[in-house]
């Protein structure tokens, strides 16, 4: 998928839907559902991994505190790694374990909207992958992964979107877990305060004195 | 945490209600003079060394420095489209916090909304309960007031004059800076003193680019004034100097206590003179009267954990609760004596409420800066102040009185530009890139003390402890929307004028309350039709109560007010001395 003109996502939408329905044997979703009906639709789908999740996770790495399935937690990697990928400079949210951190807040949160929008989100980004890329998200090679969080990212305005909700709020996390990291902080940014000074140098002086 | 045991049996020379600014200077300065002082606070005396943490980095911290699951901190939308009371829709946090809750460090300090709800108009009020109150995490900026405030009225017709002049607080203003360290650089602006300042802190490029910049506009941005001490204080142990370690805007505190705040400033010093006694968890209720003098005789309050009821005596007493709180409780302290509330026979408790209106800023970029190697910016406890340059020399069209900008520059932990579109390796390279080139700053404008802006007791909500709710009656007016226009485009203006690039510019004005910076509630003045307090802020009505906190200002004047109540508090706390010495009160 190379297309100069941005996707029309409202379009395009109805093609993805149609082949998530189809592979939960669900009615097309609606654009807003209550949560407790999107947490009782993914019971089911978090009690079997998605298909194209790694078979190397094993069941043993599934402690009390897991929120995310295996499968789940592969694709959160890869989808942070897309927002904040490594270069030449830094490591990127796969080195920042992003996704431990995703987990976390997500896991622990006490908001039912928010892991709703999460397990709902990962689903839709997994369907337009196929719906693009004819494979799921992960097993994209990296140019398909970034074709797929270029539509959501170019319709970043249509907010009433679940999938571009998701996009939000994936790009949010993935920006605090990263940049309150040590890949974050020290490698990428490579931030020089938190640390005694025996003076703030200010404009002109490049070396600061340190106690 | 087990408080010490306060002897509640013996009448004390005086009773203060609140440990802050206010509270702890009263108790400083009183002490000093020998007198035997209660201190009572409503909240707790945290391990603060332990809630502020400064050095901590994120990701030693459990969630990275935020709230831990089932604690909310309000925003700025929640604010805006709720009224108060806070609690309804917020079921699934067991914690409901303000706007500055909204982080590990902080979140302790602040009360829990739910606990202390208020009604009315919308309304940010930021409250801490706790052994120093806010200013365990005050922005520090510390500004005097000028004879362009105390007689504002001479000026343009608006409100009162103050019933002082500058050369009544100026030698307190002195003994503050001396006592308590404050940074910053003379300039010899009439409308904004100089105070005795402090080894300063620097500018950093972006910021000496736009302090060049509108030098030719006449206008002037220096250093930070910080009420932080930079060189030490030789007669204070519970402070360190400042060593510029930069958490001063992530976090609010500061572990080491160069910034000042209440308890090492001021409460451990009093503490250690043996004239104070401390009494934590003392939620005051009413200030109590003698029926047959009409002065007040001392307070009533509840352990704010037990939820027992005690009284005690004193011969003076002495309000610092914060301006709301206090007019709350003269309001509370209703008698046969006195039904509108205590000190109130003028109707004015409660009225000529204001603050500073904020929201308005710009955000922008030295390009010249794009791409250079990281900097150590974050060492110092703020960036610049850029003065006060409305209705000095001319006058305004459009509104009355004046607004300052504080703002800052350059690299920090957390990176700007994270909110910008797109992802990927080019959104990564850009946040890098850029990340010490941003520079940005917010006005603060005085809002008019309006009568008809005001608070009183709300007739149905209580707190937890069954005391009625404060309800706000306060909106801002046309001159602080017009204010507010002139901000964003003289912050715009200056920028161009600079040659920095503008990223976002906005004129949108912040719920009320924002500032943190109430005033009012208990205003000064001569006459007592029209006012609460005497320009020593004595009750007119009660002779033997004192208001000594931000509720006794006249007009808000448009800088920071802090260090002026702690001038202000010294001077009536010496006059106070005297008085009882004298046998006057």
């Amino acid at each position: 998928m190379s297309a100069k003109e941005p996707i029309d996502l409202k379009q395009d939408r109805r093609q993805w839907l149609k082949t998530s329905a189809t592979a939960l044997g669900a009615a097309v979703l609606p654009l807003t559902l209550p949560s407790t009906e999107i947490l009782a639709g993914e019971a089911q789908s978090a009690a079997a991994p998605a298909a194209g999740s790694p078979a190397a996770v094993s069941a043993e790495a599934k402690s009390v505190a897991r929120f995310f399935t295996p499968g789940q937690h592969a694709l959160i990697e890869e989808l942070s790694e897309t927002i904040l990928p490594a270069d030449s400079h830094s490591g990127g949210a796969k080195t920042a374990k992003v996704a431990d951190y995703i987990e976390q807040m997500v896991g622990e949160s006490t908001d039912d909207q928010q892991k709703a929008l999460w397990r709902e989100g990962l689903r839709l980004v997994d369907s337009m992958s196929q719906h693009y890329n004819g494979k799921s998200f992960v097993e994209a090679s990296t140019e398909e992964k970034i074709a797929v969080i270029q539509v959501l990212s170019d319709n970043a305005e249509l907010t009433e979107i679940p999938e571009v909700k998701f996009f939000h709020e994936l790009k949010r996390l993935t920006v605090r877990g990263y940049y309150t990291s040590k890949t974050g902080i020290h490698d990428d940014l490579e931030y020089k305060g938190n640390r005694v000074l025996m003076e703030y140098v200010g404009c002109g002086d490049p070396t600061p004195p340190t106690t | 945490m087990a408080e010490p045991e306060a002897d509640l049996s013996k009448k004390y020379d005086a009773v203060i209600i609140g440990s802050g600014a206010a509270g702890g200077m009263a108790a400083h300065v009183l002490t000093t003079h020998g007198l035997e002082v209660l201190l009572l606070e409503a909240g707790k005396k945290l391990n603060i060394e332990q809630e502020l943490r400064s050095m901590e980095w994120p990701y030693d911290n459990a969630h990275r420095g935020g709230l831990p699951p089932g604690s909310y901190s309000l925003n700025h939308n929640e604010y805006t489209i709720r009224r108060p009371p806070f609690g309804p829709g917020f079921e699934k946090s067991k914690n409901l916090y303000s706007y500055i809750g909204s982080s590990d460090y902080t979140k302790n300090i602040v009360v829990n909304e739910r606990e202390n709800p208020y009604t009315g108009t919308n309304y940010a009020w930021v409250r801490a309960r706790c052994l120093g109150g806010k200013t365990n995490i005050w922005g520090r900026l510390a500004l005097r007031l000028s004879d362009y405030d105390f007689k504002a009225r001479d000026r343009d017709g608006f409100g009162e004059n103050w019933p002082i002049s500058y050369s009544d607080i100026a030698p307190y203003y002195d003994k503050v800076d001396l006592y308590l360290g404050i940074t910053g650089v003379k300039e010899n602006l009439p409308y904004l003193p100089d105070s005795i300042f402090q080894r300063p802190t620097k500018l950093n490029c972006a910021e000496v680019t736009l302090k060049q910049g509108i030098q030719k506009m006449g206008r002037v941005l220096t250093q930070y004034r910080a009420g932080v001490t930079s060189d030490g204080l030789k007669h204070n142990k519970y402070r360190s100097r400042c060593l510029s370690r930069g958490a001063c805007e992530r976090k609010g505190g500061c572990d080491i206590h160069a910034a000042f705040d209440s308890p090492t400033g001021l409460i451990y010093p009093a503490l250690d003179t043996g004239n104070l006694t401390l009494r934590t968890n003392s939620t005051v209720r009413e200030i109590t009267v003698d029926p047959v003098t009409g002065k007040a005789s001392g307070v009533h309050f509840t352990d704010s954990q037990t939820m027992k009821d005690y009284t005690v005596g004193a011969k003076v007493v002495i309000v610092a609760a914060s301006t709301l709180e206090s007019a709350r409780l003269l309001l509370l302290s209703k008698s046969r004596l006195y039904p509108n509330g205590l000190a109130n026979s003028s109707g004015h408790v409660g009225h000529n409420f204001c603050e500073h209106v904020m929201g308005p800023h710009v955000a922008g970029q030295a390009t010249d800066l794009v791409g250079k190697p990281s900097t150590l910016d974050d060492g110092r406890p703020g960036g610049f102040y850029l003065t006060r340059f409305r209705n000095l020399a001319e006058k305004h069209p459009k509104f009355i009185r004046g607004y300052g900008f504080e703002g800052g520059s350059g690299s920090g932990m957390f990176p700007p530009g994270t909110d910008s579109s797109g992802f990927g390796a080019s959104f990564k390279e850009e946040i890098r890139k850029n990340q010490g080139s941003y520079i940005a700053m917010g006005a603060f404008g005085e809002v008019l003390a309006r009568y008809e802006n005001f608070v009183d007791l709300d007739p149905v909500v209580k707190d937890k402890w069954g005391i009625p709710a404060l309800r706000f009656h306060y909106k801002f007016g046309e001159n602080e929307h017009n204010m507010a226009k002139d901000m964003k485009e003289t912050a715009q203006e200056m920028f161009e004028a600079a040659g920095l690039k503008i990223i976002y510019v906005s004129d949108r004005v912040l719920t009320e309350g924002w500032s943190i910076h109430e005033l009012g509630t208990a205003r000064m003045g001569n006459d007592p039709k029209t006012s609460v307090l005497n320009q020593f802020q004595q009750s007119h009505d009660v002779k033997n109560l004192f208001v000594v906190d931000g509720s006794a200002f006249v007009s808000a004047s448009c800088q920071n007010p802090t260090w002026t109540i702690m001038a202000l508090c010294w001077r009536s706390c010496d006059y106070l001395a005297d008085q009882l010495a004298k046998n006057e009160l």
